[in-house]
């Protein structure tokens, strides 16, 4: 699997999304499952799947998949 | 009543919107001609403004959640007969079950304040933050004490995952922060520093039982700033709290619950149910319109339903409860109901519910436990779904709960 998918799949399983639910454009402010619970769980996932561990101020500023994408860059992950 | 003190302020995080004198008068000329007021409470200043009007008129308040649809829950309750005493309505038993409202008198709502507001040593300067859900007994009794003693609260909607919250922390220079179990775990994981919050003096801990491990971490990174943490327990039943653990004892007490806040009294009966005694306990629960109009029905002693026991000083252990009763994410659950809708075989764990079934795939585990958490109202990570060959079973044929706890 690439980086791309791994984070799709990390996406869905956290928000509990159907496995063939386009990702790419989810925001937090329009997706009713992204709440607390499932950002915390979102973010234990990303951390999993890519063995980092994300910065207080990364984790509370993730709030779409683009700043996701962008965010793991900075952890050396490059997603593509 | 009044439970707000002229200095009180409340303000939206978000749009800078203050509650007025002048809100709160016209919030009071629309609810005139109710006997009885529903009101979905996001926390809003509009809907602060109407909940204060309707305790200032003297006419109870049924506090719900603005995000479910409560038209069968209203016309159950509607009635124009309601007990002179009666201040405020809180639903129980979570999203499961038959939604019962506990009766809390305007005496109770006042007393319980006034405990929780002397317990944490809150005055003035205090300034608090929307945490939990202003429907939600704890989330209510922060707003409650707050305004009793001319604090400042600071209505904040995104939630602590989130950077609006903590810029909403430093900008208004907030005090105190008050969280249940889960919320604890998601602070650990933005490694919450309090040094980096420095107006944040005081964190509460209530809702739960909270890992003791999770105790111990938060007092001390609270202790390494001069900071308290408070661990507390309470029921809805209770206008919600009962005891309280300050930090000093925190290392002492370690697995306590605290003692009796001021005015109140912990029994242990002969079976080990935790008995309550003060002047913040319910009236009663109502099922019925009806019961509306009774009085009390209690007399200020509340069966907790917790098994429990009392050390030699009054610090209150709690060890299990009466009922098969879980938590799920702080919404208390029961879990005859979870398997009366399920085929499985429930056990309640530390917030969150652990569900046994017999020769799932994994497939069918993970839509049963999509099905589980929907019909919950709660999110998929506080339901485990599991498979077992075969369920295990004591002499007398029924489900052996012991062994599947022991199995987690």
């Amino acid at each position: 699997m690439t980086e791309l998918q791994r984070l799709r799949e990390a996406f869905r399983s956290a928000l509990d999304l159907p496995a063939d639910e386009p990702v790419d454009e989810l925001r937090y402010q329009d997706n009713e499952k992204w709440d607390s619970l499932a950002h915390m769980s979102l973010v234990a996932a990303v951390e999993d799947e890519f063995s980092v561990m994300i910065d207080t101020d990364d984790v509370i500023n993730m709030s779409s998949f683009a700043e996701a994408v962008r965010i793991l860059g900075k952890y050396g992950v490059d997603v593509k | 009543m009044n439970l707000l003190h002229p200095s009180a302020k409340v303000v939206d995080a978000a749009t800078g919107e203050t509650l007025t004198p002048a809100l709160i008068d016209a919030a009071a000329a629309s609810l005139k001609d109710q006997p009885l007021v529903f009101l979905p409470m996001p926390a809003t200043v509009p809907a602060v403004a109407r909940y204060l009007a309707a305790l200032r008129l003297e006419k109870p308040v049924v506090l719900l959640d603005p995000d479910t649809d409560h038209t069968g829950l209203i016309a159950r309750y509607t009635t124009g007969e309601v007990h002179p005493d009666l201040a405020l309505l809180l639903t129980t038993s979570g999203s499961t079950g038959d939604p019962k409202l506990v009766r809390l008198s305007r005496a109770a709502v006042l007393a319980n304040a006034g405990q929780v507001a002397e317990s944490l040593g809150i005055t003035g300067d205090d300034v608090a933050i929307t945490t939990l859900p202003l429907f939600y007994s704890y989330g209510l009794s922060v707003l409650h004490s707050h305004l009793l003693r001319g604090a400042t609260v600071v209505l904040e909607r995104t939630g602590l995952m989130r950077k609006d919250f903590w810029d909403a922390v430093g900008a208004h220079r907030v005090t105190s922060m008050a969280f249940v179990p889960y919320q604890y775990e998601m602070l650990r994981r933005l490694r919450f520093d309090p040094a980096k919050h420095p107006s944040v003096r005081t964190i509460t801990q209530a809702g739960g039982r909270l890992r003791t491990d999770l105790v111990t971490d938060f007092a001390g990174r609270m202790d390494a700033v001069g900071g308290r943490m408070f661990v507390m327990y309470g029921q809805t039943e209770a206008a919600p709290r009962m005891a309280c653990l300050p930090s000093a004892l925190l290392d002492r007490k370690l697995g306590s619950v605290g003692q009796a806040m001021p005015g109140g009294a912990f029994t242990v009966s002969d079976d080990g149910e935790v008995v309550y005694h003060g002047p913040n306990v319910m009236m009663g629960y109502a099922e019925t319109a009806a019961d509306l109009a009774r009085g009390d029905d209690l007399g200020g002693v509340l069966r907790t339903g917790d098994l429990g026991r009392l050390d030699e000083e009054g610090f209150l252990f709690i060890t299990g409860r009466m009922k098969r009763m879980g938590k799920v994410f702080g919404v208390r659950i029961n879990l005859d109901d979870v398997e009366r809708q399920f085929p499985v075989a429930a056990v309640a764990g530390d917030d969150r519910l652990h569900v046994f079934a017999e020769d799932l795939s994994a497939d069918e585990a993970r839509a049963l436990r999509t099905k589980i958490a929907d019909w919950l109202g709660t999110h998929v990570t506080g339901v485990d779904v599991r498979t077992i060959e075969a369920l295990p079973l004591l002499a007398n044929g029924k489900t052996d709960y012991r062994a599947l706890e022991a199995s987690l």
